[in-house]
């Protein structure tokens, strides 16, 4: 069951001054299939993703987080192909990746090296970034997210709601032109909750939210349901959202 | 929990290169063994001290750092006593503290990228001849730097859940969750290292390293 994808009325489109904003890779996931041991875990997938901000809701176990994989190519599909403006993920997995960054759920995951700064900095070294420039970049992701005083924390020591803003800002720093978001928001309390959507909803690149937090994705141009291996429903939030309670929970 | 050795500031001693800490360390490591008399020995472990105190590190950090550092100390001071003489058990006492409090004073100034790197210079010799890939191994100890602390509060989660149970402490029914959960862990790292765009590119002197088949 599909409608017509496009900005909603009051949508993040709708409010963002658009012009200012690099344009969004298109994203194409052609017949996609992907299964785990045996188990189809999402088949026949056709989508085109060119908004600005698209979430993606579904139950536990339904495909969402794979789905978000297919998307920078750490997922590799079984079947069919997944373009990024035009390049095959299976081919040129590195280079999507420069382009569409990956926030995973537990940042403590996430956050490869002991010192903040020295985190930030890892993913500008495999960009090939001069070494002088970096210092600059780092400190500036970080205060664009209010956190310039983590910058010579341990990691480790962070409050959950800063190791997410850590992780969030380690891949911003990368000037990633659209950000994938695997339940950004599942291990925080409210505050950090509020937090990181206030993040998402202000950054420039595009991105795509999977979650279970319903009211994250309120205001988004498009929503995606996935459900039972498949693109159940695909339209503006609060449609999505209705079909979702309607029928999953 | 901290487990970590560097300890943020803006001391002299932190602004010194990593290699040049090395250097002298490494120094003062031959020159320690090389020396025997008591009064050198002991004036060398006071200006290690002092260089550790240099650091600024908070006390209790350089308590929790020390004190099992202390108490092997002690035991092989007494092992030593014991089994030649006290004399020869101060001569080693004091080369070893001297030994360590030097290697901490540069372990809390060393911030620990700056010691990836140095290592990765010092090892750059071995990519030329196609023996390791300094930055491969440069990041092997970053994650292990990063991660022992996630091991260490892992642990004290599955024992929390099993003690909360009702559990005695066991280490199979610690060991096996822990392993379980450790190994998780590592292949979602794995997938953060991919998703930041891991190897870097490569440099003019490296070796045959394409894009898609970073081996």
């Amino acid at each position: 069951m599909t409608a017509p994808a496009g900005p909603a009325p009051g949508s993040a489109a709708e409010e963002r001054p658009g012009a200012a904003e690099p344009p969004a890779p298109v994203i194409e996931l052609q017949g996609v299939g992907v299964g785990y041991d045996g188990r189809t875990v999402l088949s026949g997938l056709d989508l085109r993703l060119a908004e600005r901000r698209i979430g993606v809701i579904g139950q536990n176990g339904s495909g969402k987080s794979t789905l978000a994989r297919l998307l920078n190519g750490l997922v590799v599909p079984d079947e069919g192909r997944v373009l990024v403006d035009g390049r095959d993920t299976r081919t040129e997995g590195r280079r999507v990746r420069s382009e569409v960054g990956f926030v995973f759920q537990n940042p403590d995951n996430q956050i490869v090296f002991p010192i903040v700064a020295e985190d930030m900095a890892f993913g500008l070294k495999n960009l090939g970034l001069p070494k002088k420039e970096i210092p600059g970049r780092v400190a500036g992701a970080l205060e664009s997210f209010g956190i310039g005083h983590l910058a010579e924390r341990h990691s480790h020591l962070l409050s959950g709601g800063e190791k997410q803003l850590v992780a969030l800002a380690s891949v911003m720093v990368m000037r990633p032109r659209t950000v994938v978001f695997d339940e950004p928001t599942t291990l925080l309390d409210l505050r950090n909750r509020n937090r990181i959507r206030d993040a998402v909803d202000a950054m420039a690149p595009a991105a795509v939210v999977v979650t279970h937090d319903l009211e994250l994705v309120s205001g988004y141009d498009r929503v995606l349901v996935v459900h039972d291996g498949g693109i159940a429903f695909d339209g503006a939030p609060g449609e999505a959202v209705a079909w979702y309670r309607e029928h999953c929970s | 929990m901290n487990t970590s050795l560097y300890v943020p500031g803006n001391t002299p001693l932190h602004r010194l290169p990593a290699g040049a800490k090395f250097g002298v360390l490494f120094a003062a490591g031959i020159g320690l063994f090389l020396l025997a008399h008591p009064g050198v020995l002991g004036a060398a472990a006071a200006v290690a001290a002092v260089l550790v105190l240099s650091a600024r590190a908070p006390l209790a950090a350089l308590r929790a750092r020390l004190l099992p550092v202390g108490v092997m100390l002690a035991v092989l001071f007494a092992a030593t006593a014991l089994l030649q003489d006290v004399p020869a058990a101060v001569v080693m006492l004091l080369r070893l503290a001297a030994l360590i409090l030097l290697a901490l004073a540069v372990t809390l100034t060393t911030r620990p990228a700056d010691l990836l790197e140095f290592f990765e210079r010092l090892t750059a010799p071995l990519a030329r001849v196609g023996v390791a890939d300094p930055e491969r191994i440069s990041l092997g100890v970053s994650l292990v730097l990063r991660f022992v602390p996630e091991v260490f509060r892992r642990f004290q989660e599955i024992r929390e859940a099993q003690a909360a149970r009702g559990l005695k402490a066991n280490p199979v029914a610690l060991l096996v969750p822990l392993i379980v959960r450790t190994l998780k862990a590592a292949d979602d790292v794995a997938d953060a290292i991919d998703a930041r765009c891991y190897p870097p590119p490569r440099r003019p002197s490296g070796g045959a390293r394409t894009e898609e088949n970073p081996t």
